[in-house]
């Protein structure tokens, strides 16, 4: 994974997140650059997502 | 002459309708800029996308509508029924601008399209303005419009959870255990975005109806890799399939047409394997949700006429409300005959989606609230005017549907309400005798100051 990426996933370690919250935290990063990095986080099927629709870092078994 | 999108872009540019922003913007603030402006929005340089520009909230009034549609603005329903009802079938042409650039294997990458995050509580980026092709071996090519959601570099979302040509397609590719191919094209001109969004029965060729908006046929390039055909002028197009893996990943919250944040559903996706784009594409974003519900309601309206016509009523006017998204209710006044007001009812609640139908007489003015509330108030018994239809198709971003509760792939249904707010059989029409000033005609205030 790319240090933006490992970086993303950490917060998300922290607590679930609202993806626009995601977005704001990375405003320094260019819109593709952090396209990539959230492509990489999707592929590796380790988010989850609560109630809200805010994502999370899953189990395994419920990763979607 | 078959327009474009290109041309409909000039054409409001042309209307004073269209603002061009040439300063450099972020997609992450395109959707909160283009929903300050009153006018349809082009921005001409945008901050890490060099080859793009990006159009949007291109129809977001009636006025813009007509411009799109090229007829006066009360003229749209009426127009579009009358030339959806002259279909003329596409043709393929050897080469189109939408394939003026082709990137395949490691060059498709979805991240070097600018994707704007548009609503506060999406899932992530969307492609909100398709034209989504697909082709199945015994019922023939469809066209309609779905939104995609970012996934990946090669993959995107895509809401295929309410009843459509294309779901059915797709399920029944998934009973095969095989994938859908789809094509996705953006940035076409209106003309095939309302053919996509027109109720066609399965096996009419929506792009036979987009030829009959045009009066005139659509040209069609052949795809480089899946076996369908795409609008020529488009400004880019994705190839690929939907994964025969069922109603099974996360896709949304997304700002619905309904006016509504959303939630999660569960849906498809859609695996990228080709992009074609012009040399300077412009990436068309539809500004949700308006921009989807003025789009929606000549649909609406001309499935209305043409279902009240069906049942043999003479219509007069008829509106789908934007307060309904342009999709949930329709407005009609009409020349009545005794009994035609349940009939026209029965006629309004069979289009569609359609959970509340209106029907006035044509003395009543359907676009002018007051008049409208005039003939509910007075018109109408509650226990002799109302019919409702229990167990109805619904669709599930109504929340009153409780489609929650269906579960993954499930269908929703509603109840719908008629209101004939005609004259009751049985009272006279005099009794109705609006009060009219006496000599009005005579005399002129500012003659007296």
């Amino acid at each position: 994974m790319s240090p933006l990426a490992k970086r993303i996933v950490a917060e998300l370690e922290q607590s679930p997140r609202q993806f626009h919250d995601v977005v704001e935290d990375h405003m320094d990063v260019p819109w593709p650059d952090f396209l990539k990095a959230w492509g990489e986080i999707r592929a590796a099927c380790i988010l989850g997502r609560d109630d809200d629709g805010a994502y999370m870092i899953a189990p395994a078994d419920t990763a979607v | 002459m078959k327009k474009s999108f290109r041309d409909f872009v000039q054409a409001l540019d042309d209307g004073g309708e269209l603002l061009r922003v040439n300063k450099p913007v972020d997609m992450r603030r395109a959707s909160a800029l283009m929903s300050q402006s009153d006018k349809a929005v082009m921005f001409e340089n945008i901050a890490d996308y060099p080859d793009w520009r990006v159009a949007g909230a291109l129809i977001t009034s009636r006025a813009r509508l007509a411009i799109a549609l090229d007829c006066g603005a009360g003229e749209i329903a009426a127009r579009f029924e009358e030339r959806a009802a002259r279909p003329i079938d596409p043709v393929i042409v050897d080469d189109g601008p939408c394939q003026e650039v082709v990137l395949q294997g490691d060059d498709v990458d979805l991240s070097a399209l600018p994707f704007p995050i548009m609503h506060l509580f999406d899932g992530g980026p969307y492609l909100s303005g398709t034209f989504v092709v697909s082709k199945d071996p015994e019922y023939g090519r469809n066209s309609g419009s779905y939104r995609m959601m970012y996934r990946t570099p090669r993959e995107t979302g895509i809401d295929l959870v309410s009843p459509s040509d294309m779901r059915f397609y797709y399920q029944r590719a998934l009973d095969q255990g095989k994938p859908l191919e789809i094509a996705v094209a953006v940035g076409v001109h209106p003309y095939e975005m309302l053919a996509a969004s027109y109720k066609a029965p399965i096996r009419t060729d929506e792009l036979s109806i987009a030829g009959g908006l045009h009066g005139a046929p659509v040209p069609l390039v052949k795809c480089k890799t899946v076996d369908l055909e795409v609008p020529a002028d488009a400004e880019f197009v994705l190839e690929g399939e939907l994964l025969p893996i069922g109603w099974t990943a996360d896709e949304g919250p997304f700002g619905e047409f309904s006016q509504i944040s959303g939630d999660v559903k569960w849906n498809p996706v859609f695996r990228v394997k080709c992009i074609t784009r012009r040399r300077d594409p412009i990436f068309y974003q539809l500004q949700m949700p308006w921009e989807n519900d003025w789009l929606a309601a000549p649909v609406t309206e001309a499935a209305g006429l043409q279902a009240l016509r069906i049942a043999s009523v003479e219509p007069v006017d008829i509106r789908a409300p934007v307060g309904s998204c342009g999709y949930w209710s329709l407005i009609a006044s009409i020349k009545k005959r005794p009994g035609e007001g349940k009939n026209a009812l029965l006629a309004l609640l069979s289009v569609a989606e359609v959970k509340l139908a209106i029907v006035t007489d044509d003395d009543i003015d359907i676009h002018d609230p007051d008049d409208l509330d005039w003939a509910m108030t007075f018109r109408v018994q509650a226990d002799q005017d109302l019919i409702v239809v229990s167990g109805a198709r619904a669709k599930h971003i109504d929340p009153s549907v409780k489609s929650w509760e269906l579960g993954k792939g499930g269908l929703p249904t509603t109840a719908k309400l008629g209101i004939d707010a005609t004259i009751p059989e049985g009272v006279p029409k005099q009794l109705y005798r609006r009060i009219r000033t006496y000599a009005a005609d005579d005399v002129r205030l500012e003659d007296f100051l």
